[in-house]
């Protein structure tokens, strides 16, 4: 079911930079697009009636259940870069507003 | 024993000299790349042909050598032009924008030449091929114009290319970059396909019918002693790639029956003829002294082409004589135009006249040479022309021996008109009193170009005896010579009785001049016209509108094949905007569509 | 010494750098030159991080291949760094990030790993590309490399689910030995594909090219269209050979993508009036060619190729955006007549342009010769006869272009180059005539390169 959501997501930030002619609004879109794109990840990693692989005094073998690590560490990295492109997106945004005088694409006059 | 190897060396080396001499005075520049040719040349004729040319190789990597009949015919004649036009260097150096590069890639140029003729290797060939191509590319552009460098290496890379695929398929074949092994190897339907590939390198260095539209912009434009080097002696790199396809390559192609000549070798014949014509009728339209030149190369082009299609002992000796008759004629006479333009400064031939009276010598070598041109005795091109007539009669092409003799007479028409127009007729005010006679060092090459013409049409069979070695070479039987006559399939020819018969002729004519009364000369303004009063002199010059009735019939003609490539131009150039149109804008989303279409085009194929 | 320390040096000095401002010009100097040198002291070894063995760790793979990748990046990059860094002192920190993000990509062999050097190297570009002062074209950089990664990264993931891995070696292992039916695994590779091709300029997706590449000044012009090509250039080739699986409808798709980026790469060239898009969408067309003879499997050949263009394009950009800075832009007709007074960097600029072009005593003529050669011997027709079409395309725009340049009578254009600039480029075009005349290393370090087929590492 997580997959779906996330391809879902996926889907709707492709759209939105698609269609999209605001600067702001396609930053957006490219967050949306990651968002889907670490919960495709996490979802990955999903076994049903998994445990949270961490061996405890409980859980102290190899033959249990766990869910796949792997994914979740790789989202926090995704998370970390998609966080810095927005942040430079944004910042990229204000220096097109200081010079356009307007965020949308369509008014700026230049090819 | 003279090492091939060790003569490469020297030419290379001898233009990284010239350039560094051309650094300090670019007068010595020019000066080496007369020492550096004579010494080529005189090198390769002399140890080629006494048998002595060392093909061992110590120093250069991959480069083989061997000696051939066919290389050493093309590569002592080219250098022979090399030569023959390097004394003409010094005098024009100092109108160069970059002068030291020019002695420097003058030389390398012909450095190319001994590389090209004697490898028996494909790829070595094509490597001084290509470096003869860009070497020559940055002299043209020394001359008048830009474009011509790029028309030229176009066309150049069009049959550079064709050459390098037709190469690599025949080591394909042969599983090796020998030549023989190569050119012997193929077969079947890849020995079509090499064929007229072959064949487009050939008519684009030759600047044969349909790839000519480089000739007159590149001979007219280039510097004015580069002309000659062009139309004498690389062009002729475009015979030897003809005759590796039309002789050493058979393609299994429909033989008609009734002229005995394979389609294949019909085909080029055709398109042979059609660069006779047309090479013509555009030189008979031509204001340009040199593009006139430059088109009766073309014409002379499709004659070689034509004699070795024929694939007859007579033709291919036609052929070859040929190729040494036209770079001489050419030679004289792109040097002739070459002394006038220099002294005057220009080469339109509307610009010009009466050029005899002060520059004599110069109108003898050119008179000499359109002789020869057009192919009238006692020159060289007489006989090669006749060996060619000899051979088509031969095989009963009687619409291309229609073409032949069009291009025979009509290159008497242009050929004259020049010399009408540029050194007859009477002398233009604006050049009274300033024009001389070229300097000595000019004179020289000319004065020996202008004698080999008389010796290739009086004594003929010195080159012919060499030249039916490399007929020999080639597999075909030789031409039967007698100590001074030809034998033709349906006559002998007798060039020395000619000479004596024309030599009668002339003396007798020269009697007659001396004894008559002298002619009177009168001011051009000395005239009236249905009693209008003539004011200016250039009304009356004589040279405009020359064959107003010939070329009324074809001059709205004349522009098709460049209007081809122009279009085929605007064509890539537009295909290039619908790309950048479609594809590069400044917008991000355009990218995402794209990929979202190929995603579509992949699931769509194999996933739904 | 390890190969680690080519990422991690230049990511410590790039935090330094931020302390000591004052000298951030001269630690990027310093350590751009001496990761140059310290590729001499590096032994070709597998370099496992953090103590796991290769498929379940990240391992660094430091083999000939990636050893030739890094010279040309970390030459490439110095040249371009000292020529510019005294004019671009605030971007010390970022060049020094790219740096690591460059070398990082080349050296892991960890597809997630490359995702990650893949962004940082990409983000340090974004901010480079700021000095164009072209808001507008940097953000359409930034949201295209970021949409490219991410399907990338979409992919990669989607590889990870069905074979659980993220090693390189590793999972083209499991690729081969699972059985799937190749259209399984033809769409994660498709994503991948598009991801890489994004930033390796292949044509559909290239639209920031012409926003960047032809507003680019001295540091970013070479920088994206040489060094960053260059490395991007190593990593997809590395990942064509080794790890992707192209066949069926797959192959097709791609290899005309890369047939169309070089075609109407040239035509494009053909008809573009500046400078710089001349060089930009003729850089379009080499980058597609070179990811072609990847994709044929002439590795070696593809790898010096890329190098060889990539040298010429530095030449190129180099010299056009120092002449266009100070001209105040790029058409040719402003350009015309640069070279009558500059004969040095001429000189340089035309032996870049004919060695792109293949003409003989040039590098790229062996390189043109072998690969039309080995075409020839896998008997493929098609593109040797491609290929020798659009270099007469090449060749016109190319001549028609070095003609402007040297020619004009009066009133020429006025530039100054600096000693740094001509010393530069001369030594470049040296290094071209050189392996163009002097072929036996070039040929052997090809051979050497294809021989290689699998790295080693991985515990399999």
């Amino acid at each position: 079911m997580l997959q779906y959501a996330a391809i879902v997501l996926i889907m709707l930030g492709l759209y939105g930079i698609l269609t999209k002619r605001n600067v702001i609004k396609i930053i957006v879109s490219l967050n949306i697009l990651e968002i889907g794109l670490n919960l495709f990840i996490v979802s990955v990693g999903f076994v049903d009636g998994g445990l949270a692989p961490i061996f405890t005094s409980q859980n102290a073998t190899n033959d249990l259940n766990f869910v796949d690590p792997l994914p979740q560490a790789l989202v926090l990295t995704a998370i970390v870069i998609g966080v810095g492109t927005t942040a430079l997106g944004l910042a990229i945004a204000k220096t097109i507003y200081a010079k356009y005088g307007t965020f949308n694409l369509d008014e700026m006059g230049e090819k | 024993m003279a090492s091939i190897e060790l003569l490469l060396i020297i030419a290379l080396a001898s233009g990284f000299l010239a350039y560094l001499l051309g650094r300090v005075n670019r007068v010595y520049g020019a000066i080496v790349t007369i020492v550096s040719s004579m010494f080529v040349f005189s090198s390769l004729a002399y140890f080629g042909f006494t048998d002595s040319l060392d093909t061992t190789v110590s120093i250069l990597p991959y480069v083989t050598f061997q000696v051939t009949y066919l290389g050493m015919f093309f590569a002592v004649m080219i250098t022979f032009i090399y030569a023959m036009v390097s004394f003409f260097n010094p005098m024009f150096i100092k109108d160069y924008k970059y002068p030291g590069a020019y002695s420097m890639l003058y030389i390398l140029s012909m450095a190319g030449v001994i590389g090209v003729f004697f490898t028996d290797n494909f790829m070595v060939m094509f490597f001084f091929f290509e470096f003869i191509v860009w070497t020559s590319m940055f002299l043209i552009p020394l001359g008048h114009s830009r474009k011509a460098a790029v028309s030229y290496y176009a066309f150049s890379a069009v049959g550079s290319f064709a050459l390098l695929f037709a190469i690599f398929m025949m080591r394909e074949a042969a599983g090796s970059f020998g030549i023989n092994a190569g050119l012997a190897a193929i077969s079947g339907t890849n020995a079509i396909v090499v064929f007229i590939l072959l064949i487009v390198s050939a008519f684009a260095k030759l600047g044969a019918f349909p790839l000519h539209t480089w000739l007159p912009i590149a001979h007219g434009n280039a510097p004015h002693p580069f002309s000659p080097v062009l139309s004498g002696a690389l062009v002729k790199l475009g015979a030897f790639v003809a005759v590796m396809a039309l002789i050493k390559i058979t393609p299994n192609s429909y033989v008609i029956v009734a002229l005995d000549l394979p389609l294949a070798q019909y085909l080029v014949a055709i398109f042979a003829g059609l660069s006779i014509v047309f090479g013509t009728l555009m030189a008979i339209r031509q204001d340009d002294a040199k593009k006139l030149l430059a088109y009766s190369s073309m014409s002379h082009g499709g004659y070689i082409l034509l004699a070795f299609s024929l694939g007859s002992s007579i033709g291919l000796s036609g052929g070859f004589y040929h190729i040494v008759t036209h770079a001489l004629a050419t030679g004289a006479a792109f040097l002739a135009i070459a002394a006038v333009g220099r002294q005057t400064g220009t080469t339109k031939m509307s610009e010009l006249g009466g050029v005899i009276q002060k520059m004599p010598v110069t109108y003898v070598v050119y008179l000499i040479a359109i002789i020869s041109m057009a192919g009238i005795p006692p020159m060289g091109g007489f006989i090669s022309k006749w060996l060619i007539f000899q051979a088509v009669i031969d095989k009963g092409l009687i619409l291309l021996a229609a073409a032949v003799f069009f291009g025979s007479i009509g290159s008497f028409l242009y050929v004259f008109r020049p010399l009408a127009a540029l050194f007859l007729g009477q002398e233009k005010p604006q050049f009274k009193g300033i024009l001389k006679e070229a300097p000595v060092i000019m004179l020289i090459p000319m004065i020996v170009l202008s004698g080999m013409n008389l010796v290739t049409g009086i004594f003929p069979n010195i080159f012919l005896q060499f030249i039916n070695k490399v007929i020999v070479e080639l597999g075909m039987a030789p031409v039967v010579l007698g100590t001074y006559t030809i034998q033709g399939t349906n006559g002998i020819l007798d060039p020395l009785q000619i000479t004596i018969a024309f030599g009668i002729g002339v003396v007798i004519a020269f009697i007659i001049f001396i004894l008559l009364k002298k002619s009177k000369q009168v001011g051009l303004m000395d005239t009236y016209t249905a009693g209008n009063f003539i004011y200016s002199e250039e009304l009356m010059h004589y040279s405009v509108d020359f064959y107003a009735p010939i070329e009324r019939l074809y001059e709205k003609h004349t522009t098709h094949v460049q209007d081809m490539y122009k279009s085929l131009e605007n064509k890539v150039k537009e295909f290039g905007n619908v790309v950048k149109y479609f594809f590069f804008t400044n917008k991000p989303e355009i990218t995402v569509f794209w990929i979202l279409i190929i995603i579509g085009a992949l699931l769509w194929g194999d996933l739904l | 010494m390890s190969a680690i320390l080519l990422i991690v040096i230049p990511l410590l000095a790039a935090f330094l750098s931020i302390l000591v401002k004052k000298y951030s010009a001269n630690i990027l100097l310093v350590v751009s030159f001496a990761s140059v040198v310290l590729l001499n002291y590096i032994p070709l070894e597998v370099i496992t991080i953090g103590g796991f063995a290769a498929p379940y760790g990240i391992n660094l793979i430091l083999d000939q291949y990636s050893l030739i990748a890094l010279y040309a990046v970390n030459v490439l990059f110095f040249l371009v760094v000292a020529i510019n860094c005294a004019k671009f002192k605030k971007l010390s920190s970022i060049l020094l990030v790219a740096l690591a993000g460059l070398n990082g990509m080349i050296l892991t062999g960890d597809l997630f790993n490359l995702f990650v050097f893949m962004e940082v190297s990409g983000i340090a570009a974004y901010l480079m590309t700021t000095t164009n002062q072209k808001p507008l074209a940097t953000f359409n950089y930034l949201v295209q490399g970021t949409v490219g990664s991410s399907l990338y990264l979409l992919g990669l993931i989607l590889l990870y689910a069905m074979f659980g891995t993220l090693n390189m070696q590793d999972m083209a292992f499991q690729i081969s030995s699972s059985g799937y039916h190749i259209a399984v695994t033809a769409f994660p590779f498709l994503l991948m594909f598009i991801g890489f091709g994004v930033e390796a300029k292949l044509l559909p997706f290239n639209s920031w090219v012409q926003g960047i590449l032809g507003s680019s000044n001295r540091l970013t012009g070479p920088m994206i269209a040489s060094v960053y090509a260059a490395a991007i250039g190593f990593v997809l080739g590395r990942l064509l050979t080794e790890l992707f699986v192209f066949e069926g409808t797959l192959l097709l798709i791609v290899t005309a993508i890369l047939g169309f980026s070089i075609v109407a790469g040239e035509a494009m060239a053909f008809g573009a009036k500046k400078v710089r898009e001349i060089l930009l969408f003729s850089s379009i067309a080499q980058a597609a060619l070179v990811a072609l003879v990847f994709l044929s499997g002439f590795t070696g050949l593809a790898a010096l190729l890329l190098i060889a263009n990539t040298a010429g394009k530095l030449i190129l950009f180099l010299i056009t955006n120092t002449a266009t800075d100070q001209l105040g832009n790029d058409d040719i007709s402003t350009l015309q007549g640069l070279f009558v007074n500059n004969k040095v960097v001429g000189v340089s600029f035309t032996v870049a342009v004919l060695n792109v072009l293949g003409l003989p005593m040039f590098f790229g003529f062996v390189l043109k010769m072998n690969i039309l050669l080995e075409f020839f011997q896998t008997d493929h027709l098609l593109w040797p006869a491609v290929i020798l079409i659009v270099s007469v395309v090449e060749g016109i725009y190319f001549i028609r272009l070095l003609l402007k340049l040297w020619f004009k009578e009066s009133d020429l254009p006025q530039v100054e180059f600096e000693f740094t600039l001509k010393y530069v480029v001369v030594v470049v075009a040296a290094l071209l005539i050189l392996f163009g005349v002097y072929t036996a290393p070039v040929e052997q370090a090809a051979d050497d390169l294809t021989a290689i087929q699998y790295i080693e590492g991985g515990n399999l």
